[in-house]
Parts: structure tokens; C-alpha cells; sequence
């Protein structure tokens, strides 16, 4: 009984001629990766694979926008063209200015409900430079499925075009369940297009909606946010309905804080729900238990600066936003044996 | 050595040039107003048709009937009897075909004279050592002629009145040899002489009428005496002609021995780029439109090319099957031509390119969108298209360089998406020099700028510094019902309340703030409020940092929140992210 590689080998030689590559496995070969912008979310994922789809997916204030225009950033700054697909019509060039994007280098398709080549007679009001009336309602049933139609055929026209070096199509403020009936036949389309290319094609959402289409899916959640001390003020959600804990609406009926709160919530590392605080830095913790109703605990420190209700600082409130990004799908590995996760912090430009 | 362009039976190749498929078939050029309608030029199939110049419209239709095949003493052409086609007579037409005819001179010399429409004239000294001998001149312009849609007699001979009568005589390509003038030409007949020769008058104010007519009694003298031929009128005595004819007679003789040199009176290359066509009938859609616009196209980039031009801009004037006062919104205006028919509603769209190109198909790409986006909205009976002309782009890029998109793709991409997002909401964002929130202005994208920066900025990733807490904007901005306590927003909702965007309704966890933001106070506006004028109006805010629970509460979002001071409402303008 020969051994299978001597039948394989007879096979090959018998049809070796006619049917040269036909047996033989392709080598896998890795993509060529780009800078995401964020290092340690390149140490990570090990960056944007060109001629892929790639995803940043989390919910609201999540960073999702810093490290998109992190990623362009690094696209122009390799004088590269790049296209931005807003979905939302809330691209803010300021933001992109201060993040290192060279705008000249960046076409902004500004999609909305508003914006259509045939104007309806139902739209609303705008001022002469085209923008709405401050104030001015959207039409009722915000038409996702009319913005998402019109983004699936701006990226279908970007990416024939060709030349981009990196397609974004920003679905941030898309909720979920609109962007997730994105027939996938597009995604694929999307990736069989930009697949011969050296684009990176970034989606960002709020949930990863290109299920096997993406080769990079890295979902991001806000961690905390901190003071510039990296103090954690509040953190994000807790399902331990033992901790829940509120914001009073009136300062007043908030209770005093007191050093035996600190012992509420240990000083050693504590995890609640799926996200685990290092409280070390807070010398004396306090947690303001209000009300059972709202399903948020507070972490505030006892500087001289102690919100007695909710009123925080600025900084507090947006400076050094601690983000984890997690690797939920990635090219090197089509199975992940465990969520590789990092953490890093968001600056705030002024 | 001088060369002339003779296109014969002009007003019909004006015409058949825009329309291809009319060379095989027998055309008759109509022109007068009615009931004198006349045939003023046939092509040579008419001629064997039948048909004369000088008939009336009403005999010139007997030949146009298919089904009248005994008028047609027939022709066959591949084995089919084909009728005249009759065309009225456009001057425009004409004018596109002498400016496409200069083009192609001038892409050969400066050195150029405007002799008639149908005839120019080109002093080819020092031409030799580009182009070769005479003879490969002569065939490259009659190659360079035929591209732009006409056909041409070309002569080459050692002065210029020689090389015109040998084109105007002789059909195909002539070389006559210098001293050879006289030998060559004697067997043209004496009509290609006189239709030439400009007859010296008393008075400069003789119409061509008159001079028609001189040439008409000059001309029967002239066969009174057995004068038929170039030579004939060149052997004559040289005396007895003048005494008899005056100088008019002796100058004939000299052109008839080919003998005459003169200067050239020199014209100027053509700035402006335009062809125009007439249509036979009202065109109500666009898909026919665009195959006159791709000829148009053709044509054009066809002459660009010849003078190493490319557009860079693109007008496209219709004129509309109704009166001016049928329609108001109609862009109404007497444009510098004046055979366009002041009056007639005229429909004009410009496009301006990024850079100057000359690719007909991109063009024709473009106008179609153009149109698609901005239909005329009446049917069309006349279409111009000028080309305002530019040096084109060099594309030559350093090999290392990245690969960024062609701009011609880009710029029919860009036009699509126009259609799709609507105008002005895809381009590049100019910042603006002010205070106020979310100003900026969108700007053509262009892919590859030639001043575009090649300046190295190190990316966050290589310095080591974290990401940016990034804006999203709310454009327009959501009008908030917000509940305040002890002056500090406590409670959130939308107006009115959005069943999509539930994060921005719930409690208040954190705020910070407020800071007050005012300006353009100063501004003629703050008094006026001329919002109608479309300039910015004063503001005027107090703006709050807060962060609120995301509709059922899962997450924690930040957003900036602003009361107007002027009206006391309150808006969300950003999202932090």
C-alpha cells in the first residue's frame, strides 16, 4: 500500500503538466499592515492591513473617533490620499487638524438624510450656506437606511476609483441595529474590491457589522475617565446590581461623604462587572449611593476639589479618557484563543 | 515653399463633419429665408445626382425623396440607392470647421494666413528638417485635417498665389516643383482662377455682389477669346492684356504663370475653443444629446491636441425650444456671439476642471452627470460647447512616491457622488479664521495638487503621544429640553424626542461649565440680523461639558451642550468621542 504522499506524488507528476498549481497549497501570505496611529494598538493588532476590511467598533465616547482620525493622521502624513464616508454628517475638521490629518489630503463625503442630489419638498430650511437652522427637526424616522444606502454607494464609487490609501466609512452614530442590515453581500463586495489594492478599508461603528467580511475587528470601550492625575472619576458600566449607585439630581440630597465609604469599595483592586479598577491612585475613595434606580457609581477622590454632587471639573471630565481596546477578529488569527486587550488613555487638545 | 488648405464644397463639410455619417451619402446645403430658399453648396455625390447649386429648396426635395428613384439618376453606393440629404446652412457649424482648419495650420507654423474660410495659406520655411521633404508635409496635413472631420486639397509650391490655385484646382495631395509653376497649372481651367482673384475696384465699398459680377464679365471676356485655361491666359501678349484688361489683366497673367509672390498677411493663433451644433430637430432627452456632445467633445480635444492644449474649463450653452419668456428660472443671457439667437431661452452649465485635460470620454462623463444632476428642462435645438484652453498637467511622479488616484477618475467619481449625496457635500474642509463653532468651507478636492506639501508630519503613533479626544458634530444641532437645578443642567431630553437618538435624553451624571462664548457682536449683522444675506450672525452661549446615560443607561457619553443666550434654548452641538 504506498503512503499518501507517494500517491500524491504520482498524482502530481501524472498531472503536473496540465495542471500545474492545482495540488499545491498556497502560502498564506501576511498583508502589508499600516500604523493605526495609537502604538498600543499596534502592538496589538500589528496595524491596519492594506487591501482589508478592517473594523473599530464601540459605543459612544468610546475613542473610536481619536483613533480613526489617529489612523488618518498616519495615512497623510505618508502622503497618501484618503476618503472619509461620514455617515452622520459629524466629522469635525478642528478635531482633525489638531489629531494631524492634513485635511487637503482627505475627501470628506458628508452623507445625511438631508443631503440628496433631488431635493424633497419636505426638507427642511437652510441658510445660504446650505447648512439646516439650528434647532430644526429631522424628519421623522431618522432614514438610516436612506444614509446607509448612500454610503454603501460612495464607498462603491471610491473604491473603483482606486488610488485612496485609506477608505473610512465613519457608521459611528449609526445605531446598531440599522447598520447591522447592511446586507453582508456588500461587505464582501467590499472586500473582493479592495482586496488587489493597497487601501485599508476602515469601518468604524458602533458594533462589528462585517462579521467574517472584516480582517481586523477591534472593539474599543471607555474604561474610565480621568482626571489629569489619572485619578478614575466615574467608570462605565456595572452589572453587579449590588453596586449600583447614582447621581442625585440636587447636590443637596446627596449624602456627606465619609471615610467609611472608602471601605464600601476596597482600596486593593476591585473588579465590578467586566471592567477592574485600579483604584491606587484615589487616596481616600468615596462612593455616593443615591438612588437604585440609575445603575452608576461614582469614584471620586478626595482632593480639594471633591464634587460634592455632580459637578466635576473639565479636566475631570475629559482629560486622559482611559480606553481598552479588545481584538475581537484578526488576520493572524482566525480563532482567538483568548481577547487580547490593551489599554490606553485619549488626550484632550486643548 | 508655401503649402495651402483648400477644404472644396465647405458649407457641406461644416456639416458633415459633425455629422460622420453623412460622407456617403449626397448632401445639398440650404440657405435663405423662406419661400427663397435656395441650394448654396452640394457635395460631389449630389453633383452626380443631379442636383446644381442655385435650385430651389422645392427641387432639391425631389432628389431628398427616397421613394421618388426616377429623379434619383442614381447613384449606388454599396448597392443601395441613397436620396439626398438636404441641411440648412449653419454659420456656426462653419465657424467651428475655419477655427478647427487654423488649429491644424497653426499646429504646423506660426507662420499663417487667413485667406478665405475655406482656404489658408503656410509659409513653410525651415519646416523641412521637422517634418521631411514637401511632399510628407503635404500628406501629414491632409492627415492632420482629416482628423478634425474635414477633407482637404493640399498643395505645396515655391510661392503662395501657386499652391492656392494648385489646391483649389487639383483634388488629393499637389507638390509642384519650383519653376514648374507655370507647366503644372496650365491645364486648370480659368474659373479657379477668378474665384481667387480679389478684382482691384475704384471704391473699397463694393459688395461681393459687385465684385461677383466683375469676375463674371472678366470671365466671359476672357472665354470670348478662346481663353479657357491657365496657360491660354498665360501665353497671351503681355501689352495688348494690360491695354485691354488693365492691371487687373496683367496680375490674372502673372497668377496664371505662377509667377506671383507676395507676402503673407499673418493671422493669430485662436484663443478661443468652441464648436457648435445646429440640430434638425428638437432633442428631448439625454441619451441622444450625448452623442452630439461626444462629437463636440471629439472634435474639440481633437483641436487642443493639435495646438498641445487641454481644457480647463468646460461651458456648455443649450438653447432651448422656448422663448425667454416661457420660463423664469432659466439662466438668460445674450452671450457674445452673435448668431446665437437673442431671445431663445439658454440653458449654461460650466464645469471647472481641477486640472486642464483633453480625454473626450472624461469630458463627455462629466457633462452627462453635469446634465443628469441639472437637466435643461425644455427640448434642446442648438448645443455650443467652448473650451477655455490650458497648458496641460505634466503627470510625471517620482517612483517612490504613493500611489494616489488619477484625476480624471476622481473627477468623474466626485460627480457621481454629487448625484448621490447631493452638491457641495463632497470635497475637502477649509477651516475658517474665526471663533465661531464649526466653521469651515468646503472646497474642490483635487487629488493631485501641484503645490500639494511634501512636508514629513510625525504621527502620534511616532511620537509616542496618546490619541485625541475627537468632536463629533451634531449638524444641525438638537434643540435639548433641559431641566436646570441650582443652574447647573440635572436632566436631558430631546426635542422633539428622537426615537434614534435616545443617548441624548436621561439624567445629567457630570457637568462642567458653564463657559460663556460670544462674537461677531460687532458685525453689521448683530442690528440687522440679515440671516436672509446668508453672513454669520452674532452668538452668544453658555456652554456645559456633560456626560449623560445612553438611553436604557448601558453607557456613559459626553457631549457639550449650549444655552443660546439669545433665545434661552438650549441645543447639543457635539458629542465627544
Amino acid at each position: 500500500m504506498p503512503s499518501a504522499a507517494t500517491l500524491r506524488a504520482r498524482i502530481e507528476s501524472s498531472l503536473g503538466e496540465r495542471l500545474s498549481s492545482t495540488l499545491l497549497l498556497r502560502a498564506r501570505t501576511a498583508p502589508l499592515t499600516v500604523s493605526t496611529g495609537v502604538a498600543a494598538l499596534d502592538a496589538l493588532t500589528g496595524g491596519l492591513p492594506r487591501g482589508a476590511l478592517s473594523e473599530i467598533a464601540g459605543p459612544a465616547s468610546s475613542g473610536r473617533t481619536g483613533v480613526m482620525l489617529a489612523a488618518l493622521a498616519g495615512a497623510t502624513c505618508r502622503h497618501e490620499v484618503c476618503a472619509l464616508v461620514d455617515a452622520s454628517d459629524s466629522f469635525d475638521p478642528a478635531s482633525a487638524v489638531a489629531a494631524g490629518v492634513d485635511l487637503e489630503r482627505l475627501l470628506w463625503v458628508r452623507c445625511s438624510e438631508h443631503a440628496s442630489g433631488l431635493r424633497r419638498k419636505d426638507e427642511a430650511p437652510r441658510t445660504a450656506h446650505g447648512r439646516l437652522e439650528p434647532g430644526t427637526t429631522r424628519n421623522a424616522g431618522f432614514a438610516f437606511g436612506r444614509v446607509l444606502e448612500q454610503v454603501l454607494k460612495v464607498t462603491d464609487l471610491l473604491l473603483q476609483s482606486g488610488g485612496f490609501g485609506m477608505v473610512v466609512l465613519d457608521l459611528g452614530d449609526v445605531p446598531a441595529e440599522s447598520a447591522r442590515r447592511v446586507p453582508l453581500t456588500s461587505w464582501f463586495r467590499f472586500r473582493r474590491a479592495v482586496e488587489p489594492t493597497a487601501t485599508v478599508l476602515l469601518l468604524v461603528a458602533q458594533e462589528p457589522c462585517a462579521k467574517t467580511c472584516a480582517s481586523l475587528v477591534v472593539r474599543l470601550e471607555r474604561e474610565a475617565v480621568c482626571a489629569r492625575d489619572s485619578m478614575p472619576v466615574f467608570t462605565s458600566l456595572c452589572d453587579n446590581s449590588r453596586y449600583e449607585s447614582g447621581v442625585a439630581e440636587d447636590a443637596r440630597t446627596c449624602p456627606k461623604s465619609s471615610p467609611t465609604g472608602a471601605s464600601q469599595f476596597s482600596p486593593a483592586r476591585k473588579r465590578w462587572g467586566k471592567w477592574e479598577i485600579d483604584p491606587s491612585p484615589v487616596e481616600a475613595a468615596q462612593v455616593f449611593t443615591q438612588t437604585p434606580l440609575t445603575p452608576w457609581r461614582v469614584v471620586a477622590h478626595s482632593g480639594p476639589e471633591i464634587p460634592a454632587s455632580n459637578v466635576v471639573s473639565h479636566a475631570a471630565l475629559l482629560c486622559g479618557m482611559r480606553l481598552r481596546a479588545e481584538v475581537v477578529r484578526s488576520w493572524t488569527q482566525r480563532k482567538l484563543a483568548q481577547s487580547a486587550g490593551v489599554n490606553f488613555e485619549l488626550r484632550a487638545a486643548w | 515653399m508655401f503649402a495651402c488648405v483648400y477644404i472644396p464644397d465647405f458649407p457641406v463639410e461644416a456639416i458633415v463633419r459633425a455629422e460622420p455619417l453623412l460622407r456617403e451619402q449626397a448632401v445639398a446645403v440650404l440657405e435663405g429665408k423662406p419661400p427663397l430658399v435656395r441650394v448654396v453648396a452640394l457635395n460631389e455625390k449630389a453633383r452626380l445626382l443631379g442636383m446644381e447649386v442655385g435650385m430651389t429648396k422645392l427641387q432639391a426635395a425631389v432628389f431628398a425623396a427616397p421613394e421618388n428613384k426616377a429623379a434619383l439618376n442614381t447613384v449606388e453606393c454599396k448597392g443601395k440607392l441613397h436620396p439626398a440629404v438636404l441641411r440648412q446652412r449653419s454659420l456656426e457649424q462653419e465657424n467651428s470647421a475655419h477655427s478647427a482648419l487654423l488649429d491644424v495650420a497653426h499646429a504646423f507654423t506660426p507662420r499663417v494666413e487667413d485667406t478665405a474660410v475655406d482656404t489658408l495659406l503656410l509659409d513653410l520655411a525651415g519646416l523641412e528638417c521637422l517634418y521631411g521633404a514637401p511632399a510628407k508635409i503635404a500628406r501629414d496635413l491632409a492627415s492632420r485635417v482629416s482628423a478634425v472631420g474635414l477633407e482637404a486639397n493640399t498643395a505645396i509650391a515655391a510661392n503662395p498665389d501657386a499652391a492656392m490655385h494648385a489646391a483649389r484646382g487639383f483634388s488629393g495631395t499637389t507638390v509642384i516643383p519650383a519653376g514648374k509653376e507655370a507647366q503644372r497649372l496650365g491645364v486648370l481651367p480659368l474659373p479657379v482662377l477668378l474665384d481667387a482673384f480679389d478684382i482691384p475696384l475704384q471704391k473699397n465699398s463694393a459688395t461681393d455682389r459687385e465684385r461677383e459680377k466683375l469676375r463674371e464679365q472678366m470671365l466671359d471676356t476672357l472665354e470670348r477669346w478662346g481663353v479657357r485655361d491657365f496657360s491660354a491666359l498665360a501665353r497671351l501678349p503681355h501689352h495688348a492684356l494690360a491695354s485691354r484688361l488693365g492691371e487687373a489683366g496683367t496680375r490674372l497673367q502673372r497668377l496664371a504663370r505662377g509667377a506671383g509672390m507676395r507676402p503673407l498677411a499673418l493671422c493669430e493663433p485662436l484663443s478661443r475653443f468652441e464648436e457648435a451644433m445646429e440640430l434638425e430637430s428638437p432633442v428631448e432627452t439625454l441619451d441622444p444629446l450625448s452623442f452630439i456632445l461626444n462629437r463636440l467633445l471629439e472634435q474639440l480635444c481633437v483641436r487642443l491636441e493639435a495646438r498641445a492644449l487641454a481644457a480647463q474649463e468646460l461651458r456648455l450653452c443649450l438653447q432651448l425650444e422656448r422663448r425667454v419668456a416661457d420660463e423664469e428660472t432659466t439662466t438668460i443671457q445674450e452671450l457674445g456671439n452673435s448668431s446665437h439667437n437673442v431671445g431663445w431661452a439658454i440653458f449654461e452649465r460650466t464645469l471647472r476642471l481641477p486640472v486642464a485635460m483633453r480625454d473626450a470620454k472624461v469630458l463627455l462623463k462629466l457633462l452627462q452627470l453635469e446634465l443628469a444632476a441639472h437637466p435643461p428642462g425644455a427640448p434642446v435645438i442648438k448645443v455650443w460647447i467652448t473650451a477655455v484652453p490650458a497648458p496641460p498637467r505634466s503627470a510625471q511622479r517620482g517612483l517612490f512616491l504613493p500611489i494616489i488616484p488619477e484625476t480624471e477618475k476622481v473627477e468623474i467619481t466626485l460627480a457621481r457622488i454629487s448625484g448621490v449625496v447631493g452638491e457641495r457635500r463632497a470635497g475637502i474642509a477649509h477651516l475658517l479664521d474665526t471663533h465661531r463653532q464649526d466653521e469651515f468651507r468646503m472646497e474642490r478636492f483635487v487629488a493631485a495638487p501641484e503645490e500639494m506639501k511634501q512636508v514629513e508630519h510625525p504621527t502620534t503613533s511616532d511620537i509616542g503621544e496618546p490619541p485625541l479626544l475627537a468632536l463629533r458634530i451634531v449638524r444641525p444641532p438638537w434643540q435639548l429640553r433641559v431641566r436646570v437645578a441650582e443652574g447647573r443642567p440635572v436632566s436631558v431630553s430631546s426635542l422633539p424626542i428622537q426615537k434614534d437618538r435616545r443617548e441624548l435624553q436621561g439624567k445629567v451624571l457630570w457637568s462642567a461649565g458653564p463657559w460663556r462664548s460670544s462674537g461677531d457682536w460687532w458685525s453689521e449683522n448683530a442690528e440687522q440680523g440679515s440671516a436672509a444675506k446668508g453672513q454669520a450672525r452674532p452668538w452668544d452661549r453658555e456652554e456645559w461639558d456633560v456626560a449623560l446615560a445612553n438611553g436604557n443607561g448601558s453607557s456613559v457619553a459626553l457631549y457639550r451642550i449650549y444655552r443660546d443666550l439669545g433665545n434661552g434654548r438650549w441645543f447639543a452641538d457635539v458629542s465627544y468621542d
